[in-house]
């Protein structure tokens, strides 16, 4: 796709413009093809970039009339490359993600209903008054659950532009942390070397990098407090990103109240109240009494409490992200993005502690910390993502890219390149593609295995060993150990991304290792990203296993299947999500089975599964070359086939997950159940520069477990209140059967 | 040679290696984003494209006269959600149609297409060269390379911006009126005044949504943009009795591909051609159980 001319069916205004230009074009060329000179002279000169192609500047590309070079160029951003001003890889050390404290409790309190109290609206949005917290009022919008699992944990947070961070903790000490301690100041950049980000650059959790780490544990909700404190004004945003905002716990089990839906976004100055039950699948079906070891929290004295719930479906890694309709790529890709470690009797975060049920995967020595459970100090959580910013350095998006925007920097925890101190024992490391629309497919550069234990935050019924993990998509968890015990003090090994793109259509091809190694893509964001370096002898024997039994799936034998349906994801008009929130489709959309009666809503709900109950759920790809990963709220689902055989799904892929890649042309059948709560959830393409064009739906779970739906208005919020329009308008009021 | 080459990639670059741009104190998508492109108006006015949307609201759609699937949904629906805006349009809220098909989408035949669904002051029907209207509609987001599930080259998305906050935001041209309006005017425009809300609905007062059936639901979504039920024509005849007046069997026929019938000769199809002549009815692509499932509800619906 490399394009060093005009195209022949370029416009005449485009090649009047590069006339002048064309000349020297073609001496460049031609000294580049007789070896006169060589790409990386030009590139000291600033005539290349660094994917190799001619950068845009006037005079030489036909771009360069355009602030942003046209999407259609070859540098994946469709912007000029970022300016990395020389800075060296893995010249940082990895900053680890910063744990959210739990405070003691929260003014005003947790309400069940929304927080109607009225305050003074800013002028910038409307002036008059609207009430303090943003959730939906009224019965509907209550927290269910709530009496029943009443919140044990506060956790307070903001959504604000960069700045400082006073407060770091990364939640474990600084030889565990590449030798930064928590306290030290974090200015907001992605290295030392590169400029701080404005903010209105770059908005996150209480406005700080690194990107933030709440933990929990079964049995002990979390009422988690987002406070708004984005700019009132839009253009404070510098061209991308919204200022409302609806988090979405992915993936969690509990109320729709509590999942971020698109449409209950909140305003500067408000808070939403999220409550978290933390509790096991089934906990209404599968002892209820709470009496299987398996199924427990860890507590603070290296013992369990017991829990009701199906063990099988404990969860582990989960992140926390904006959901805001048609902008949550911007949002997300501005920072609003997190992860949250789940602990549970079986993966308690304490690799010393011998119950018949703790599985002891690294984490880190209850004798050694004191604390039994969610040790960090081997548990480390990494967020993948591609960035690009602009020639200022300032974090930058292209909003208008329609395919899938692709960053061409590539950043762990928000940090460009870094470098992480190991000790040569095992390690495990919860990795989440949280780009907007890359793909990754990730190898050590020595070709050593790696062990995948979880997928999609569940760990597996049997760990893989692999030498290269399967390509993940976005919001797609893999956890996986590596054990660095096969080093020597002062090696070093890196882990590197094989997957090319050159759109962000999907992957382009994966590479073979030595190819990713060699620098020759031109995709900045293959090769080496995360330098680990071992940094001194084992002080402490490592007393983690990884054992061949890990989490057995959820027996599903004795539940019939009630329901099946297909959903097809694609291009074009044909295919249309129903859905009068989401919108009609950009050119994205969602094809639910034709003829299927209890779709026969108005449009906003594309399937209700009834409370109780179990589906098969086939996804099929629509095809175009396309690649959709597709996450499903609420339910995790285990995967049946891949197009339409079970042989088809690959040992990594056999447990429970809830982000479904199809691959081109591909399809996934999937079973999940619908349990313990009720409402609207989403389900949707988590390429989410497609989701915002518009490749969600809406599907409910029936609370009266009837085959009749009861629907919900669409809520409008507005800072004022948050109301809603009347969605049957256009039907004629007086006809009989005409929807009045 | 090389020293000729190097000499004048040295001149280059010291001469023109500032990029062009604006310093990134607000958004980027200002005059230097959008490519300077002349189009003209239904009235045969000359403009800019830029003038067209500085500091101003707007909602942009592509479309084509000829199409034959979902333009004139599209443009159906966008002249549901101008009466919902009222006397914003044209005041801080302007609608632009763009040719995607400028050969055969003179400024006449737009005309035309415009009056068709009564478009109102503050919504302009554009056309140009087409290699500037690719290249607008490639900077906007809103082009799509013709393939085999998308064989017309574009969407049915509308892109609503506001230019003066650079605020931009892709919706669905085919979406409940109600909706895009809401986003048009509240989320884009930028917030009313807490007094100018009294017309909105407070959610407590929110009832479940009337359970429908199928046919209700086509109904709503696809056919009521142009076809009443006892309004008297707007785009398309009204449909009220229309299952007494038509064979069960040729309203199938038809409703499944009216574009088939009409090349087939069909008498009658020819006939409403004639009377409705400057849109005709596009192939929505429903399945066979939607348009048994509308025929119905046409059916109780007398």
């Amino acid at each position: 796709m490399s394009r060093f001319f005009l195209r022949e069916n370029a416009s005449r205004a485009r090649l009047r413009e590069a006339a002048a230009a064309q000349a020297n074009r073609r001496d460049i060329v031609k000294a580049l093809s007789w070896g006169q000179v060589s790409r990386r002279d030009l590139l000291k000169l600033g005539v290349f970039t660094g994917a190799g192609l001619l950068a845009p500047i006037r005079g030489l590309s036909p771009f360069a009339s355009s602030a942003f070079a046209a999407s259609d160029s070859n540098i994946p951003t469709g912007m000029p490359p970022s300016p990395l001003g020389g800075v060296r890889a893995f010249s940082q050390p990895l900053l680890r993600f910063d744990v959210l404290p739990h405070v003691p409790r929260l003014t005003p309190e947790p309400t069940l209903e929304s927080n109607q109290t009225l305050q003074p609206v800013h002028d910038g949005l409307g002036g008059g008054q609207g009430p303090i917290e943003g959730r939906p009022p009224g019965p509907t919008w209550a927290h269910q659950g709530f009496s029943r699992f009443p919140p044990k944990v506060f956790v307070e947070v903001t959504q604000e532009g960069a700045k400082v961070n006073a407060s770091y903790d990364p939640g474990c000490d600084a030889a565990h942390n590449s030798g930064v301690a928590g306290g030290t100041p974090c200015p907001p950049c992605f290295h030392p070397a590169l400029p701080i980000q404005d903010d209105r650059a770059v908005w996150t959790f209480n406005g700080s990098v690194p990107p933030k780490l709440l933990i929990g544990r079964y049995g002990e909700p979390i009422l988690f407090r987002h406070h708004n404190r984005l700019p009132v004004d839009l253009r404070r945003n510098r061209g991308f990103g919204r200022h409302t905002i609806s988090t979405h716990e992915h993936n969690g089990h509990h109320g729709a109240e509590n999942d971020g839906f698109t449409g209950a976004f909140f305003f500067p100055g408000q808070f939403y109240d999220y409550h978290y039950p933390i509790l096991l699948a089934g906990v209404n079906s599968v002892n209820t009494s709470a009496t299987d070891p398996r199924a427990s929290a860890p507590d603070d004295d290296g013992h369990l409490t017991l829990v009701p719930g199906d063990w099988r479906e404990t969860m582990s890694t989960h992140w926390f992200h904006d959901h805001m309709f048609s902008y949550t790529s911007q949002n997300v890709y501005k920072g609003n993005a997190g992860m949250f470690n789940i602990y549970s009797g079986l993966d308690r975060g304490a690799e010393d502690i011998i119950d018949g049920v703790n599985l002891r995967l690294p984490s880190g020595r209850a004798d050694v910390t004191g604390k039994s459970w969610a040790n960090l100090d081997y548990d480390v959580n990494l967020m993948l993502a591609d960035k690009a910013w602009d020639r200022d350095g300032q974090l930058a998006f292209d909003i208008f890219d329609f395919d899938g925007f692709l960053g061409d920097v590539m950043t762990v925890n928000l940090t460009y390149k870094p470098f992480f101190e190991v000790e040569p024992r095992k390690y495990r490391f919860r990795i989440l593609n949280a780009s907007v629309s890359r793909f990754f497919k990730l190898a050590l550069s020595d070709g050593s295995p790696i062990i995948q234990i979880g997928n999609d935050g569940n760990l597996l019924p049997a760990p893989v060993v692999l030498t290269e993990l399967d390509e993940q998509g976005i919001a797609e968890r893999f956890d996986i150990v590596i054990d660095f015990s096969r080093y020597q003090y002062g090696d070093k090994v890196w882990m590197v991304n094989l997957c090319e793109h050159d759109d962000g259509k999907g992957p382009k091809q994966n590479l073979s290792l030595a190819a990713a190694l060699s620098g020759r893509s031109d995709d900045p964001c293959v090769g080496r990203f995360l330098e680990f370096r071992v940094v001194r002898e084992l002080k402490q024997a490592d007393l983690s296993q990884v054992p061949a039994t890990l989490i057995p799936n959820p027996d599903l034998s004795n539940i019939p299947v009630a329901r099946e349906r297909v959903f097809e994801f694609g291009r074009g008009g044909k295919q249309t999500t129903f859905n009068d929130v989401t919108s009609f489709g950009g050119p994205w959309g969602i094809k639910t089975g034709g003829g299927d009666m209890l779709n026969a809503d108005f449009g906003r709900i594309s399937a209700a599964p009834k409370l109780g109950t179990r589906e098969v759920w086939t996804l099929k790809n629509g095809g175009g070359g396309w690649d959709h990963p597709i996450h499903i709220h609420f339910e995790e689902g285990q995967v049946l086939a891949r197009n339409g055989s079970a042989a088809n799904v690959p040992p990594w892929e056999r447990g429970r997950k809830d982000v479904y890649r199809l691959r081109p042309g591909g399809s996934v059948t999937i079973t999940m159940q619908f349990r313990d709560f009720a409402g609207t959830y989403m389900e949707h393409c988590h390429n989410t520069v497609h989701e915002d064009n518009s490749m969600l739906l809406r599907w409910d779970v029936n609370p009266d477990g009837e085959t009749v739906l009861t629907a919900l208005q669409t809520p409008i919020p507005t800072p004022q209140g948050v109301t809603f329009i009347d969605p049957d308008d256009e039907l004629p009021g007086a006809r009989s059967g005409g929807g009045r | 040679m090389i020293a000729r080459a190097v000499v004048a990639l040295l001149l280059l670059a010291m001469s023109g290696a500032s990029m062009p741009g604006p310093a990134q104190t607000g958004t980027p998508r200002n005059e230097q984003y959008f490519p300077d492109v002349q189009l003209t108006t239904q009235d045969g006015a000359r403009v800019r494209f830029y003038d067209l949307i500085k500091g101003k609201t707007v909602a942009i759609e592509l479309i084509y006269t000829s199409c034959r699937f979902a333009c004139p949904l599209e443009t159906a629906r966008l002249a549901q959600v101008q009466r919902l805006l009222g006397d914003r349009m044209g005041r801080d809220v302007f609608f632009y149609s763009i040719s995607i098909d400028p050969e055969h989408d003179t400024p006449a035949v737009l005309k035309a297409f415009a009056e068709t669904f009564h478009a109102g002051p503050g919504w302009t029907f554009l056309t140009g060269r087409r290699a500037d209207i690719e290249r607008l509609a490639r900077r906007l987001g809103l082009y799509s390379t013709p393939n085999p599930e998308d064989k017309d080259g574009h969407v049915p998305a509308l892109l609503i911006g506001n230019e003066s906050t650079g605020d931009w935001m892709r919706a669905s041209a085919l979406d409940n009126p109600n909706m895009t309006a809401t986003m048009i005017a509240r989320w884009i425009a930028g917030y009313p005044a807490a007094a100018s809300r009294s017309s909105l609905k407070s959610y407590t007062e929110a009832r479940p949504v009337a359970n429908l059936t199928s046919g209700q639901y086509v109904f709503s979504t696809k056919c009521s943009a142009c076809h009443g039920l006892g309004e008297g024509p707007k785009v398309g005849p009204d449909l009220a009795g229309v299952t007494t007046t038509r064979t069960r069997a040729w309203l199938a026929s038809y409703i499944t591909d009216p574009q088939a019938m009409l090349q087939r000769g069909d008498p009658i199809a020819k006939a409403l051609s004639a009377k409705y002549g400057a849109v005709s009815m596009p192939t929505l692509q429903l399945t066979d159980q939607q348009v048994q499932d509308v025929i119905q509800y046409l059916d109780r619906a007398r």
